[in-house]
């Protein structure tokens, strides 16, 4: 699931987490990085040596929580903020965590917050403890927040305001929504093209033929793409056997004139 | 609307300028290209399709989808998401491919 929705799951989550034993020692780093990238800055930023250093940049980082003392040096250094650092030592029944937060505004110190969880769903109150945004963070400022101990697993981010006048329209799905539009020159959207397939048009240059498509002032560069990925799904081959249609050259109008005057110097205009 | 307060990026506002958009004046900085003034001015129509002349706005941003397509000082097929603003700059819509003066 995690491919499809981007949401890590409670097996997901458990899997990078430490183990009890070193959640009840104090302070420790936990990576939620599941995707193999060529990104290494969290090995690097460790003083410590607890995330070891990758053989391979694509590597996952392989954190030795023992060695971590939950410093916090590597949270700001995740371009995907992925590290967190989990406190369950911070007080009786309250779990502190400290989480890389690159939203304005910045919440302020001793209020109130939405906890919310990794599917950005509100499950509950925070308290915001502290708000570091110094120099060294690099614009990634970190803050602290105290929620339940038994949501330390569920809670991953915050919302300073529950006000949601400012949100963006919604987005239309289902039956509501158009067609999704596929050439923007020649007014082609997604129901055209499939229309154009079930007729028997199914190659590129088909199509471009009977509809224009990819002959508009971009030259195909928006609609190509998508119509091999639907003309792959339709013919049930891979786009690297479709044949992409023909390309020529880029011609741009010259007047007659521009040629005729032309005496051997470099054009101008 | 411009976004004034973000948590990464700064901005550093060019010279203020103005350029008319359809007879119309609308303050832009010199260092913005003439779609995103034109964004900000509220102006979400710069474009028009080929085929049915239906509306279109800023997409690609990036010069790629030639979708916002202007005449900019008597010139047309200007791709208004690459051309920065100048003072005085006079834009307008266009409404069919172009004709070359």
């Amino acid at each position: 699931m995690l491919e499809q929705t981007g949401i890590p799951e409670a097996s997901d989550i458990n899997g990078v987490f430490p183990s009890d034993e070193r959640l009840a020692k104090g302070p420790v780093a936990v990576i939620e990085c599941f995707q193999r990238i060529p990104c290494n800055p969290c090995s690097t930023a460790c003083r410590r040596g607890a995330i070891e250093a990758f053989d391979d940049i694509n590597d996952l980082p392989k954190v030795n929580h023992e060695k971590c003392n939950g410093c916090s040096l590597c949270v700001s250094r995740c371009p995907g903020l992925a590290i967190m650092v989990v406190d369950m030592t911070y007080a009786e029944d309250k779990a502190l965590l400290k989480l890389p937060y690159e939203f304005a505004p910045l919440p302020e110190e001793g209020s109130s917050v939405t906890a919310l969880n990794r599917a950005g769903e509100a499950v509950g109150e925070a308290l915001v403890v502290k708000v570091q945004n110094t120099p060294a963070l690099d614009k990634t400022p970190l803050v602290s927040i105290a929620v339940a101990k038994d949501l330390a697993r569920t809670v991953r981010n915050f919302r300073v305001t529950d006000d949601t006048s400012a949100e963006s329209p919604g987005i239309l799905r289902g039956d509501e929504a158009p067609s999704p539009m596929v050439c923007r020159c020649n007014d082609l959207d997604l129901d055209n093209i499939r229309d154009l397939m079930k007729k028997g048009f199914t190659s590129i240059d088909e199509i471009k033929r009977v509809s224009r498509l990819g002959m508009g002032p971009c030259q195909g560069r928006n609609c190509i793409p998508l119509v091999l990925g639907e003309l792959s799904r339709f013919l049930g081959k891979p786009v690297s056997e479709l044949d992409p249609g023909t390309y020529r050259p880029v011609v741009k109008s010259v007047s007659l004139g521009a040629v005729a005057e032309y005496d051997g110097e470099a054009l101008t205009e | 609307m411009r976004i004034n307060t973000h948590p990464i990026l700064e901005f550093k506002r060019g010279a203020a300028v103005t350029i008319t958009f359809d007879g119309k004046p609308i303050e832009a900085r010199d260092n913005e290209t003439i779609a995103v003034a034109l964004h900000a001015a509220g102006i979400r129509n710069i474009g028009r399709s080929m085929n049915l002349h239906r509306d279109r706005g800023l997409f690609c941003a990036i010069g790629n989808c030639s979708s916002c397509m202007m005449i900019v000082d008597g010139v047309p097929n200007v791709r208004t998401c690459l051309e920065l603003c100048r003072d005085g700059m006079t834009v307008e819509t266009q409404h069919d491919k172009g004709v070359l003066a």
